[in-house]
């Protein structure tokens, strides 16, 4: 449940985070771009502007004198840029060395040509814009080198503003979408525990409708089922008590009437007498059933919570194996540790146990061992009889109610009712543990195994302040 | 038994056959059977007639046995056993609650009726300083906090002022304040003060210590006299 609940909580988050990246990446590409190009451009043309004017002021000093380093001593003054005029077959640089090499070749053949032109380069690792203008007035040519070092750096902040603000971005979404998601998950939750808590008898738990639509109808769904659980329930434990009381009542009639008769059975003529024996005992054998049905109907009517109370479970088995083993001799084995109160459901406890010793004499030949251990996280029951045993393919059906098996097939000697081993499954059942039947070790009889969740030892505090008396 | 006059049961029961059979067993073992078929009637016939036993079907027409135990309680601290042909808990427990001081289930053995009701006997006569003096509680007067208990004459006191407990709870209290400082589990107050054995119910005391408590607690819900060790029983705080 809760790897589920993370996992699309996981989901939800990634996908708040990827969209961020999706988003981000094409917003922060197409600003990067236009940025890009708005700013080369207007570089661009603002560079070739001042290439025309800083071309004008050469041809009029060409025009003027023979004398070239003049002109070029004032484009000094032209921060970070560098120019170079071809005049008669020569090349005239400022601060360039070799200022013919400096100019691409295919630059200055369109330039020869008489066209002015621009073009990017790299010179030694600086971007440099490069701007030819022929001066035909004069027969020269005119070419200014730029750094774009700067615009570069321009650039790379802008570059670096919008990752670190997508990257912020991103991780933004993924909280937000954290968030959100466990906002949104929450009536997930809630709906699981309330689950929960109906699955464990609470038939009071309703959710809150809410504010949201979409929620309000599964609330509504959700509270509707519990509705008709809580009705259907209340139904059936209603026909339980109503049959529980429709049966007994003329019961106690016939139970009390054949007490009144047992005490004057041996006034009763010989005839009478038999067929009292019968009648009597066919009584006890209706009572048992009666008892036996409408437990079983209340325990799957939910009508009995039985709560784990702390009980001294060593006592209570003495307690039972002798009230129904028939006072003959058993091996009881249990753990020492249930000396002391543990926490267990007492009546339901005594039932398994005491449904098991009465099913090991009415169909094992006795009770012979009984042992109760813990075993970790469980608790285990055995109960071994000294009968023939339980036949293989019938170690299911034993279970069932009013089984009747291959070998005991004879209602006749049976004073079971017939409901006692079904019982028995359905209080481990409602308990959540498991039961079933296997050979004893030597073959010679059968071993029920009950096994029980261990519900705990009270707590330290209530222990301690014990006193035996 | 009593053979001059026998004691008397009022049976309060619906069904004319349970009633008819009942008389018949609750005969046999030498009582005498009054029987009312509604909660009007037996009230009625409690009203003219001294009963010792009185036993109750929750289940009437009419007024139902929750309200025929607590008419009965408010005049009167007669015995009273509660019948029930349910299978829940909650009708003995609103029994127990209304002022009853036994139950049986239906279909009950009447062997085991008639012990429950001897048992009754036994502690109502006890406490009257009749010829069953082997049960009575005895002993010197016990004080604690605004409560004195003097098993001698039978009576309780707090602030000064007699409390009016019935057989049950007040032999319940003897059985605390004997043992004062100790813990008494369930089991044990059910066979001392019930007879029970091991597998009389826990209920039955859990119901009779939430009343003594509303009769001899300053504040019931928060106990200070008879305090609940957790998983273990019940103590008397001296």
């Amino acid at each position: 449940m809760t790897s589920r609940t993370r996992g699309l909580r996981f989901r939800v988050t990634a996908a708040f985070a990827l969209g961020a990246l999706l988003l981000f990446g094409i917003l922060g590409s197409s600003v990067y771009l236009f940025s890009y190009h708005y700013l080369v451009e207007q570089r661009e043309r603002s560079l070739v502007g001042q290439a025309y004017a800083d071309a004008r002021v050469v041809r009029d000093t060409l025009a003027r004198s023979d004398e070239v380093k003049e002109p070029l001593a004032i484009l000094d003054r032209v921060p970070g840029s560098n120019a170079v005029v071809r005049w008669r077959g020569r090349w005239f640089g400022t601060t360039v060395a070799s200022p013919g090499a400096t100019v691409p070749d295919g630059l200055r053949r369109l330039v020869e040509a008489g066209s002015p032109a621009h073009q990017r380069i790299d010179r030694s690792g600086v971007p440099t814009f490069v701007v030819g203008v022929p001066i035909d007035e004069v027969g020269a040519e005119y070419y200014e080198m730029f750094s774009l070092l700067e615009l570069d750096r321009t650039l790379r902040t802008i570059r670096n503003a919008l990752t670190a603000g997508g990257a912020l971005a991103v991780v933004m979404a993924g909280l937000i979408g954290w968030t959100l998601s466990r906002r949104v998950l929450r009536p997930v939750a809630d709906f699981a525990s309330a689950a929960e808590r109906v699955a464990a008898g609470d038939l009071e738990t309703r959710l809150a409708p809410g504010a949201d639509p979409d929620l309000a109808s599964l609330a509504a769904s959700f509270n509707h089922m519990v509705d008709a659980v809580e009705r259907r329930i209340a139904r059936e434990s209603r026909f339980v008590a109503d049959a529980s009381h429709e049966l007994r009542s003329p019961l106690t009639t016939l139970a009390t009437a054949v007490e009144v008769m047992e005490a004057r059975r041996d006034e009763l003529p010989d005839r009478s007498r038999r067929a009292f024996d019968l009648l009597r005992d066919e009584v006890r054998l209706l009572q048992r059933l009666v008892e036996d049905l409408l437990e079983l109907g209340a325990a799957e009517a939910g009508a009995e919570a039985g709560a784990a109370e702390p009980v001294r479970l060593d006592e209570l088995v003495a307690n039972v194996v002798a009230r129904w083993a028939g006072g003959q001799p058993v091996a009881v084995d249990v753990d020492p540790c249930f000396g002391e109160p543990v926490l267990a459901d007492k009546r339901r406890f005594e039932r398994i146990l005491s449904n098991l010793i009465v099913n090991a004499g009415t169909h094992g030949r006795g009770l012979e061992r009984l042992s109760l251990h813990r075993r970790g996280d469980r608790l285990r029951l055995e109960v071994v009889d000294g009968g023939p045993g339980v036949p293989e393919d019938e170690r299911q059906a034993v279970f069932e109610r009013f089984f009747r098996g291959a070998a005991a097939g004879r209602r006749a000697g049976s004073t079971g009712s017939g409901l006692g081993l079904a019982l028995v499954a359905e209080h481990v059942r409602l308990k959540g543990g498991r039961v079933w039947v296997e050979d004893r070790e030597d073959g010679a009889g059968a071993r029920f195994v009950v096994e029980l969740p261990w519900a705990g030892e009270p707590d330290a505090g209530a222990a301690r302040a014990g006193v035996r008396t | 038994m009593d053979a001059v006059a026998p004691l008397r049961i009022l049976a309060v029961e619906d069904d004319p056959r349970i009633r008819a059979t009942l008389r018949l067993a609750l005969e046999d073992e030498g009582y005498a059977v009054l029987e009312a078929d509604s909660g009007e009637s037996a009230l009625e016939l409690h009203s003219r007639q001294a009963v010792d036993v009185v036993l109750v079907d929750l289940m009437l027409p009419g007024m139902t046995g929750f309200e025929v135990v607590r008419e009965l309680r408010r005049a009167s601290d007669v015995p009273i056993v509660i019948v029930t042909a349910r299978t829940d808990s909650h009708d003995v427990v609103a029994g127990l609650e209304a002022g009853a001081d036994d139950y049986v289930r239906k279909p009950f053995v009447v062997k085991e009726l008639a012990a429950r009701i001897r048992s009754l006997i036994r502690r109502s006569r006890g406490a009257e300083g009749g010829s069953d003096a082997g049960s009575s509680p005895g002993g010197p007067p016990v004080v604690f906090g605004a409560v004195e208990l003097s098993p001698a004459e039978g009576v309780v006191r707090r602030h000064g002022k007699e409390l009016a407990l019935t057989r049950t709870e007040f032999h319940l209290l003897c059985e605390l304040a004997e043992n004062a400082g100790l813990v008494l589990s369930r089991e044990q107050l059910l066979e001392r003060v019930w007879g029970y054995d091991y597998f009389g119910e826990a209920r039955l005391v859990d119901a009779h210590i939430r009343r003594l408590r509303t009769k001899i607690e300053e504040d019931p819900s928060e106990p200070a006299l008879i305090v609940t060790v957790r998983g273990l029983g019940y103590k008397l705080v001296r």
